[in-house]
């Protein structure tokens, strides 16, 4: 009873020190025509429990020196745990997507700025947490600020 | 989990076509997630279903209709002259069709041919030629899977245009593809081998003896001679020659690099693997099969260290060439190009 335990317990490290995070790709990683177009595609990784992931996404930018924001949909892709976002927002302006994700007590973020021909892979974090508001006002600084492409 | 859950392929249709319940999608999709043959079984009826949105219908020839309900009109001689019947009607039919099939005239599609400010409209099939000088151009409608511009002085041709194939062949000069079909139902051959579009956007250049240029700027093409072939990303260029495919590599990779893959100078390998980055593990990748057993293993300790190998995908593996291996590595190494 004591090794079962053991084992379980074991297991159970195993599985959560994984760590649930999300991996940025170009949308040639999902490898799903119906997403070549997509801004950027992601996976949600170390989820041990896939029916308790929630994910969301909004995209904050600066048109004009003015601040907008746009809810942006998380599309699944053909491939489990693979889920591109496509270009929701405007053409003009700057700006960073924001996602969120919780699977059980765990939670995953990340701030991904996107330009004219898709993300901008060296300026996006991937956070164990959501961003907080002064993560993304930095991001959008930054990109607005020296950001280019 | 998997050992204890049922399959999940009786509800890969209802899947597609949106009609599971939240509490079934949960469960369809945790079992997906754990099990290899319910996503093989998934990729197939998607890539079915797609060419089933492609497929026209055709209606038989009102004879046979006729023919068929003429014979439920005859008096039967005995109990099992109905079912011998209905067999060879069966039978007639099925042959008709298979005639009317292969008979059937090939799809047209329609080709608008641009000279100066001037459009002339057309229709092209199997066996018809376009062909450009400096002054024209043309834009062809491929079906109804994308568009195809033709530059000045090309000639392209059409080979087949039927709703599983739609193949051109380009002898020389320039091409600008845009697709948005499943993968694998369209095609270009040149005299250095094929592309096969894989739900893409592409440029493609040749001369007759397939010396040219294939640049992607959307999804991917896989470029195929033989047993030789070359994956390209959006993003990534690949040269071709008369012995096929060259080594794709993307169009900001650093100067060494496009020098050899793209210019075909020459260097020694220490010096493309040191200059390659995370991202030129697409070239690194093709590399591997293009060299020999001592160059492999430096191209893979170099990918090695570039970023981290993933479970299942071993040294002995790489070295060995095994296919199944090296395709589970390129898809995790696709999450960085």
């Amino acid at each position: 009873m004591l090794r079962m335990g053991i084992v379980l317990l074991g297991i159970t490290t195993l599985a959560w020190g994984q760590g649930f995070t999300f991996t940025l790709g170009s949308p040639v990683a999902a490898q799903d025509f119906q997403f070549k177009s997509a801004a950027f595609v992601f996976r949600a990784e170390g989820c041990p429990e896939p029916d308790k992931l929630q994910l969301s996404a909004i995209a904050e930018g600066v048109v004009s020196g003015e601040r907008r924001s746009v809810t942006v949909k998380v599309m699944p892709a053909s491939k489990p745990g693979v889920y591109a976002i496509a270009q929701s927002w405007p053409v003009e302006g700057k700006w960073v997507v924001i996602l969120k994700g919780a699977c059980g007590g765990q939670t995953a973020g990340a701030l991904v700025p996107v330009g004219p021909r898709g993300f901008l892979r060296e300026a996006a974090k991937v956070l164990p947490r959501p961003a907080t508001s002064g993560e993304i006002e930095a991001a959008l600084k930054i990109f607005t600020d020296g950001g280019k492409q | 989990m998997t050992l204890f859950s049922r399959h999940v392929t009786d509800q890969l249709s209802a899947h597609i076509h949106g009609q599971l319940s939240p509490r079934e999608t949960q469960r369809f999709e945790r079992h997906l997630s754990e099990c290899e043959q319910c996503r093989a079984h998934l990729d197939q009826v998607t890539f079915g279903a797609d060419i089933l949105e492609e497929v026209q219908i055709a209606r038989a020839p009102e004879a046979i209709w006729n023919a068929i309900e003429a014979g439920l009109n005859q008096a039967p001689a005995s109990r099992r002259w109905p079912l011998a019947a209905a067999a060879l009607a069966a039978t007639m039919l099925a042959a008709i069709v298979c005639w009317v099939e292969l008979r059937a005239p090939a799809a047209q599609w329609n080709v608008v041919r641009i000279h100066g400010t001037q459009q002339m409209t057309g229709r092209v099939g199997p066996g018809d030629w376009i062909e450009t000088d400096a002054s024209t151009r043309a834009v062809v409608s491929v079906g109804v899977i994308g568009k195809v511009e033709v530059a000045g002085n090309t000639r392209v041709g059409v080979v087949a245009a039927r709703p599983g194939e739609h193949r051109l062949a380009l002898r020389r000069g320039r091409i600008h593809a845009t697709i948005t079909a499943p993968p694998r139902l369209f095609f270009v051959d040149t005299a250095a081998g094929t592309a096969i579009d894989l739900g893409c956007e592409y440029s493609l250049e040749t001369d007759e003896e397939g010396s040219g240029l294939l640049q992607v700027t959307s999804g991917w093409v896989e470029f195929q001679w033989g047993d030789l072939h070359s994956l390209v990303p959006a993003g990534a260029s690949c040269r071709t020659t008369r012995d096929g495919p060259g080594i794709p590599y993307f169009d900001d990779a650093p100067d060494v690099l496009k020098q050899v893959f793209a210019e075909g100078a020459s260097r020694q390998l220490d010096t493309v693997l040191a200059a390659a980055r995370i991202r030129d593990s697409l070239t690194l990748w093709h590399l591997l099969m293009r060299v020999g057993p001592a160059e492999r293993e430096r191209v893979f300790s170099r990918m090695a260290a570039l970023s981290p190998v993933p479970a299942g995908v071993t040294r002995e593996l790489v070295l060995k060439l095994d296919a199944p291996t090296l395709a589970r590595w390129k898809d995790e190494l696709a999450w960085t190009w």
